[in-house]
């Protein structure tokens, strides 16, 4: 621990002073660190590099949305889906209790293509559908240390299927804990979680282990069957034998039983389905000299979904139905300084999917994906900031993208900055548009291309620091080309439906975020998004009979599938020194979703009351908290797809929430 | 090495000078470099050597680092001047030679290594004027503490200490001390910061959004916000008007902190926490040459 300055004495020791000379020296002077001069020479290595540093809303070159710890504990929520009501733009609603449907502009949909997930920059959309299936991602939402929302494209950064926005979750470093907390909810709809967090930092290794366990009874209806069940454990080790290299390992499953089924429907009867989903992650950073970095990545994901009676479209009897899922990623990434005012990040990466899903694929596939891609971030003058940047994807369907992006950032002051951003992105076809086999349903032809957007924005960024305020706001333009839809093919009712590149999209219109802190115990966050959609028909149906009927109803819904107006606002007050109070009002116009039931308007109100004791930071804290959601019983309608449970509405819920740390 | 930097005919009346360094390289040794040019014209010969070499006839020993300082000191030179030392290294080292530590002598001199508290919180209030509470952490209280806690309370500073007794409780007294601090100053005390703690103590400052202060360019560079320190040019500048004074007086001044300084800041460890800061050479100018 003390090498350089004990050798330095103990070389001057030995070397100098014969041993009767200690008299002049006692052992204790040559022991003490404080009279080495090394503490003032000593080099480091660079810490704070710039995939550690989050990137300040001035410099990003896409609008960029961060909920915190902070902001995640104020508004009570206890699933991860549920945070993104923090950002302006987005929409999450809910299939059923445990399957939530997020999405941003207009990509809203049961399956939420169109946007890239990452949890410590391992991509968690998955084949099949190429979703996100929130519920089994083995992450616990106190494990969270923040949550980068980039909406708007962002291929360049973040690689392929950033169609429309970037989720990029964050989690706790493996040195951020030290002891244990234990965590608990319980409240109405069944709701029981647990969760004990240990962890420990020390001089070359950290750890930290999550053990958590989820339940409830989902709308606690008669109509659904929507409960869950799910264990989760992780574990984040690092271990860094110099400044210089870091090594972080993640492991993490999750085990989970839900109901499915709807009363009354004999081809979607009450049962319960299990999901098991499991990571493997190691990643190596490397600090090179005059700060540029290496970092390479490699994740593993496995997931496998068994539902014991799926019922086959048009079937007389079901089947029991397995979906295996399984990636592996690679990749290299470089952060060179080129000089004091530029910085470049280069890399490279290759992705294998394995998909076996006998019901709905003729054979499993496996898809290899590779990729390459630079960034540059250019400080032309101090007021003038440049990212310029591209990727290079070979998606594995037998398309090359090229993915470029260009922002310049001008800050007209130190607190006000206009942004300008161009960017394109595509969205590779998922396996199951490309190679459905679902007969009488769903039966691919294939040769789909990939869908394409060319997005346009212009932001403003007012940061006030001396009076608190901060103003996020943008206007965008996103042109969305080749969206792919099911395609109704035969002649008698349009099934066995295929998929074509069908329409284009433009969606634009403009939102913002307004953060206000009057003192460090008070601070309010308004997030607001006005949102439009314009639609028409550009590909071919197989089948022109339908395009009357079929296509034209789409051109009809499309519009309506973005609310006019949407937003939040979060208000945190501490009371007292252990009292904090937050209210939460969220809101949205009534959608109709393709291919779903219209939902009304919402509005809703989420309450918390927390009551905290002991010393923070210390052994024996924790706190008590009391969370209303949706207050006043406004019973907004959820996302549905079919007229059964057309009108289930969200209902007043209410739970407590306790943390210990010891 | 031997370098002669007058010519033949004066160098009769030249003082010579022994600049004897720690190691042959790094810091020590840019220090020489640039006393070496700063003394060319001046009447002065001029031997730089290194701490393992027998000690040369000199009239002025100047030893670079506590290990010349030692071995210098031992050798009872006729006048000696330290530097690259640390003040409480530099203390510590005269109790066991009490004879260089006689004030009426005037045949002992240092430059410290250390800035002068004043100057550390002068560098805060100039790059962070709305910080209330400073926090520091140390293993066994350093000399300065007293100076710190006089200094900070004139100006309305609120200093959180937390005495560190292991490596295993820095976590625990960390994030404590992170909840209460507006920012952390680093003390150079090793057994807190090192090589095997700076990378958890910078993650979790960044964390809590609480910067690092840091006392070399060094811990600017592995994260930390700014420091002031002064380079070892800066030091042989000071070196070079103590000989300058020593040849016409024979007399060297009291030991001394820097009088010139740098400051660095990290523009993306500051850019990233949103703080609009003043540029390094605005803040230096700001804090102003004081001693």
């Amino acid at each position: 621990m003390f090498c350089s300055r004990i050798n330095i004495w103990q070389y001057a020791a030995s070397l100098l002073l014969p041993v009767a000379s200690f008299a002049f020296m006692p052992l204790s002077f040559a022991e003490d660190g404080s009279v080495s001069e090394q503490a003032y020479l000593q080099d480091f290595p660079v810490v704070l590099s710039a995939s550690r540093l989050l990137q300040p809303l001035s410099e990003a070159p896409n609008a960029m949305s961060v909920i915190d710890r902070n902001m995640i504990k104020a508004s009570g929520f206890r699933t991860i889906a549920d945070l993104f009501r923090l950002v302006p733009g987005m929409y999450v609603g809910n299939l059923n209790g445990h399957t939530p449907v997020v999405g941003y502009h207009g990509s809203t949909e049961e399956y939420s293509r169109r946007m890239q997930v990452l949890i410590d920059g391992r991509s968690v959309y998955l084949p099949p559908f190429s979703t996100v299936d929130w519920e089994d991602i083995p992450l616990n939402i106190e494990d969270i240390e923040r949550v980068e929302v980039v909406r708007g494209p962002a291929a360049a950064s973040f690689g392929a299927n950033s169609l429309q926005g970037v989720i990029n979750i964050i989690t706790r470093d493996a040195a951020s804990l030290n002891g244990t907390e234990l965590s608990m909810i319980k409240g109405g709809e069944g709701v029981a979680d647990l969760a004990a967090h240990l962890g420990q930092a020390g001089e070359k290794m950290d750890y930290r282990i999550t053990l958590a366990h989820r339940e409830d009874s989902g709308y606690g209806s008669t109509v659904m069957n929507d409960g869950k069940f799910t264990n989760q454990a992780n574990l984040r080790a690092n271990f860094h034998p110099s400044g210089a290299d870091s090594f972080d390992f993640q492991l993490g499953y999750s085990d989970s039983t839900r109901g499915l089924g709807i009363a009354g429907k004999a081809d979607d009867v009450f049962r319960n389905v299990t999901a098991t989903s499991s990571f493997q992650q190691g990643t190596w950073l490397h600090a090179q000299q005059n700060g540029d970095e290496l970092k390479l990545n490699y994740f593993h994901i496995s997931r496998n979904y068994i539902d014991p009676i799926y019922s086959p479209p048009v079937a007389l009897t079901s089947v029991a139905a397995q979906t295996v899922a399984d990636r592996h990623d690679l990749e290299l990434q470089q952060t060179i300084q080129l000089g004091k005012t530029n910085r470049m990040v280069w890399g490279a990466g290759g992705r294998s999917d394995y998909v076996s899903s006998p019901v709905s694929l003729t054979a499993p596939y496996t898809f290899t994906q590779t990729r390459l891609f630079a960034h540059d971030e250019w400080r032309v003058s101090p007021s003038v900031l440049m990212n310029a940047g591209a990727m290079l994807e070979n998606d594995g369907f037998g398309h090359t993208n090229t993915s470029p992006r260009l922002a310049v950032n001008y800050h007209v002051t130190p607190q006000h900055t206009v942004r300008a951003s161009t960017s394109v992105a595509y969205r590779t076809p998922a396996t199951l548009e490309e190679k459905a086999n679902i007969p009488n349903a769903y039966v691919s032809l294939g040769g789909l291309r990939p869908e394409k957007t060319l997005s346009k924005e212009i932001g403003y960024l007012g940061e006030f620091n001396s009076a608190g305020l901060t103003l996020d706001a943008r206007v965008y333009n996103d042109q969305v080309e080749d969206i792919i839809s099911a395609d109704p093919a035969a002649t008698i009712d349009g099934r066995p439906y295929g998929f074509a590149n069908l329409y284009a999209t433009n969606y634009y219109g403009y939102e913002g975020t307004m953060k206000y802190r009057w003192s460090d115990r008070g601070n309010i966050m308004v997030n607001l998004a006005r949102q439009f959609a314009r639609c028409e028909i550009t590909g071919t149906a197989t089948n022109p009979l339908f395009v009357s009927m079929y296509l034209q109803g789409y051109m009809d819904e499309c519009p309506l599938s973005v609310p006019d107006y949407s937003g939040s606002i979060l208000l945190t007050q501490q009371v007292k020194q252990d009292l904090q109070v937050s209210a939460a009002y969220y809101f949205q116009a009534g959608i109709k979703m393709i291919g779903a039931v219209a939902q009304s308007s919402m509005h809703r109100v989420d309450l918390r009351v927390a009551q905290s004791f002991g010393n923070p930071g210390r052994a024996g804290n924790g706190d008590v908290a009391f969370v209303v959601q949706n207050a006043f019983q406004d019973d907004y309608t959820k996302y549905s797809t079919t007229l059964e449970t057309n009108n289930m509405a969200y209902k007043r819920r209410a739970y407590i929430y306790a943390t210990y740390n010891f | 090495m031997i370098i002669c930097l007058l010519p033949a005919s004066s160098r009769a009346a030249a003082l010579k000078l022994a600049v004897v360094l720690s190691e042959q390289e790094g810091a020590y040794l840019e220090y020489s470099n640039a006393l070496e040019k700063l003394l060319v014209n001046k009447s002065v010969t001029l031997t730089v050597t290194d701490a393992d070499k027998p000690l040369p006839d000199a009239d002025l020993v100047i030893a670079a680092g506590m290990k010349a300082f030692i071995i210098v000191a031992r050798a009872k030179p006729a006048a000696m001047l330290a530097v690259l030392v640390p003040k409480e290294g530099a203390g510590k080292l005269l109790n066991e030679f009490p004879a260089l530590a006689k004030s009426d002598s005037n045949t002992f001199s240092a430059i410290y290594l250390d800035q002068p508290v004043r100057r550390q919180l002068d560098l805060i209030a100039a790059v962070l004027p709305r910080v209330r509470s400073i926090g520091v952490m140390y293993s066994t209280p350093p000399k300065e503490l007293g100076a710190l806690r006089t200094k900070a309370a004139e100006r309305k500073f609120e200093l959180n200490e937390r005495s560190v007794a292991s490596s295993s409780a820095l976590h625990t007294a960390l994030q404590t001390l992170l909840l209460s601090s507006d920012v952390l100053l680093a003390l150079p005390d090793a057994e807190i910061y090192n090589a095997s703690t700076i990378r958890n103590i910078l993650l979790a400052t960044y964390r809590n959004k609480v910067p690092l202060i840091g006392f070399s360019s060094g811990y600017v560079k592995a994260g930390a916000l700014c420091a002031v320190f002064s380079t070892p040019e800066q030091i042989a500048w000071q070196s070079a008007n103590i000989v300058q004074e020593y040849i016409e007086t024979r007399v060297l001044p009291s030991a001394q902190y820097p009088k010139q300084f740098e400051v660095s800041i990290n523009e993306q460890v500051a850019r990233s926490l949103a703080l609009n800061i003043k540029s390094a050479a605005e803040v230096r100018d700001e804090i102003g040459i004081t001693p």
